[in-house]
C-alpha cells in the first residue's frame, strides 16, 4: 500500500517536473547551474565560492528588512537602529543576521580568492574571472566599510572619518574624494545621505551583475583542475608516453637489422 | 577596380560628424551626472565655499585657561549641508583645545580673574594663546591630553603633539590644526571654524 502510493506520488512529481521543464526548462537550466565538476583534491575548498554568492543574498535580504525601519539622516539614523533592535520584532535577529554575514562574509570571500591564487586558478583562460573576482572583492570591502558608517554611533562614525582620511590621501584627487564623500567640507547630514546611497544602491548596482559575469566566465571555462582537465593532460601524458615508446622500439627495431 | 576597392567606406566628413556627435551625446549623458554628484566638491574645492558660515562662537574667558595643560571646550557651529539658507541650519559640534604657549600663564594676567583688557594686553595674550582642533592631523582621530607626560596623544596610530601643538612623533605629516580665534577686551575668547590648512571631516 505505502509502497504503491510512493510510487504514484513520485510519478505524479515526475510528470509535474516534466511539464514545467517542457514548457520552461526550468530542471535542465537548474542541473547546469548547480551542477560544476571540481577537482577531487581540496574538494570543500571549492565550495567557498557558493558560500560567499549565499552570504551576499543573506545581505541583499536582510538588507532590504532593515531599510523597512532604517531611517538615512543624521539625527535618527542610530535612533531607527536602535528601535530596529529594541521595539521590532526579531529586529535583533535580522540586523544579527545582517551584521554577522557581512563578517563573515569578509572572511569567506578572502580565503575563496586564497584559494583561486594558491591553486593558480587565475591563469590562462581564466585571468578575466580572476580581475572580476578582486573587483568583487574590493565592492564587498567597501560595502562592509560603508555598512559600518551607517550605524552613525561614535564607533562607526570615527572609523568612518578614519576611511575618508586615508582617502584624502590619494594622490592629486585627495580633497576631491574627501569632499565627494563628506558632500562638502564638514562631516554632518549630506555625508550619511552619501553612505547610505553608496552602500544601499551604488555598490550593490555595480555587484550584482558583476556577479552574473562571474558566474558566466566560471561556467564557460569551467573550474581550473577540474577532473576534465586531468584526463585531458593524462590522455596527453599516455599519449606522449606511447610515441616515445614507438620511437624507441623503432630504433631497437633498426638497430637489431643492422 | 582597384580604385573601387581603395575607396573607404565612410568619408573623412562623415567620420568625423560621428565622431563629434559621439563626443557631444557622451558629454550629454555624461557631465551632468558627475557635475550633479560631485556638486559639493566644485562649491569647497573651485568656489572656495564652506558648510559652516564664518560665525565667531564665544568658549570661554582667557582668565580661566590653567597654566599647565589645556582646557578642553565644546563649541557648537551651524551648518548649512543639505540645507539652504532659507530653509534653516542644521548644527556641527567641536571640540577646541586651548592652552597657554609652553604651558605658561602670560605675566600680565598675573593673579587678575576677570577685568577690561588693554589693546597691547590683547595682542599680547593672542600671540602667547594656542587655540587647536582636536582632531589628529594623520587620520582624524580625537586626540587627548596626557598630563604625565605634559604631551597630546592621539590613541588611533600614536602620534604626539606638544602643548602647542606641535608634532613631536608619530605618523601626522604636521602640527594639530589651529583655529581662527581672537581675544577681545572683555578677556572672551572666539573662534570661527576656519583653520591655518584643511582638517575637512571636523
Amino acid at each position: 500500500m505505502i509502497s504503491r502510493l510512493r510510487a504514484r506520488t513520485s510519478e505524479a512529481g515526475r510528470s509535474a517536473l516534466e511539464w514545467l521543464e517542457d514548457r520552461t526548462s526550468i530542471v535542465s537550466m537548474t542541473e547546469k547551474f548547480l551542477y560544476e565538476p571540481v577537482p577531487t583534491r581540496g574538494k570543500w575548498l571549492y565550495t567557498l565560492g557558493s558560500a560567499t554568492l549565499f552570504l551576499i543574498t543573506l545581505q541583499f535580504i536582510s538588507g532590504i528588512l532593515l531599510l523597512f525601519y532604517y531611517v538615512p539622516a543624521a539625527d535618527h539614523a542610530w535612533d531607527s537602529i536602535y528601535y530596529i533592535m529594541s521595539e521590532v520584532y526579531f529586529g535583533q535577529l535580522i540586523r544579527g543576521i545582517h551584521f554577522w554575514s557581512a563578517n563573515v562574509l569578509v572572511v569567506v570571500i578572502g580565503l575563496h580568492a586564497f584559494r583561486t591564487f594558491f591553486s593558480g586558478a587565475y591563469k590562462a583562460p581564466r585571468e578575466l574571472n580572476w580581475v572580476v573576482g578582486v573587483l568583487l572583492l574590493f565592492i564587498v570591502t567597501f560595502l562592509a566599510f560603508t555598512g559600518y558608517g551607517l550605524r552613525w554611533d561614535s564607533e562607526g562614525f570615527w572609523a568612518y572619518e578614519v576611511g575618508m582620511k586615508i582617502g584624502s590621501y590619494s594622490p592629486l584627487i585627495g580633497d576631491w574624494v574627501i569632499t565627494f564623500l563628506l558632500g562638502g567640507d564638514t562631516i554632518g547630514p549630506g555625508t550619511l545621505s552619501r553612505l547610505f546611497a553608496i552602500h544601499v544602491w551604488l555598490l550593490p548596482a555595480i555587484l550584482a551583475p558583476l556577479i552574473g559575469v562571474h558566474l558566466f566566465l566560471l561556467r564557460k571555462h569551467g573550474e581550473f583542475g577540474a577532473e576534465f582537465e586531468y584526463a585531458r593532460r593524462l590522455a596527453r601524458l599516455r599519449e606522449n608516453r606511447r610515441m616515445r615508446e614507438y620511437a624507441r622500439e623503432e630504433e631497437e627495431t633498426e638497430r637489431g637489422e643492422r | 577596380m582597384p580604385e573601387e576597392l581603395q575607396r573607404d567606406p565612410v568619408s573623412r566628413a562623415q567620420f568625423l560628424l560621428m565622431g563629434a556627435m559621439g563626443t557631444f551625446i557622451g558629454a550629454v549623458l555624461t557631465i551632468p551626472p558627475a557635475v550633479y554628484l560631485l556638486s559639493p566638491s566644485i562649491k569647497v574645492l573651485l568656489q572656495g565655499e564652506s558648510d559652516v558660515p564664518g560665525v565667531w562662537r564665544r568658549l570661554g574667558s582667557v582668565f580661566e585657561i590653567p597654566g599647565d595643560e589645556p582646557k578642553l571646550y565644546r563649541v557648537e557651529f551651524p551648518q548649512r549641508q543639505t540645507y539652504d539658507a532659507r530653509t534653516g541650519e542644521g548644527r556641527i559640534v567641536n571640540a577646541v583645545l586651548v592652552s597657554w604657549r609652553d604651558g605658561n600663564v602670560p605675566e600680565i594676567l598675573g593673579d587678575r580673574g576677570a577685568g577690561e583688557l588693554s589693546d597691547s594686553e590683547v595682542e599680547e595674550l593672542s600671540r602667547r594663546l594656542n587655540v587647536l582642533s582636536n582632531h589628529c592631523t594623520h587620520l582624524g582621530c580625537p586626540v587627548r591630553w596626557l598630563p604625565d607626560r605634559g604631551e597630546i596623544l592621539c590613541p588611533c596610530h600614536g602620534g604626539i603633539y606638544s602643548i602647542n601643538g606641535e608634532h613631536l612623533a608619530g605618523p601626522p605629516p604636521r602640527g594639530l590644526y589651529r583655529y581662527d580665534f581672537e581675544v577681545r577686551g572683555d578677556g572672551g575668547i572666539y573662534v570661527r571654524h576656519e583653520f591655518d590648512g584643511t582638517p575637512y571631516v571636523v
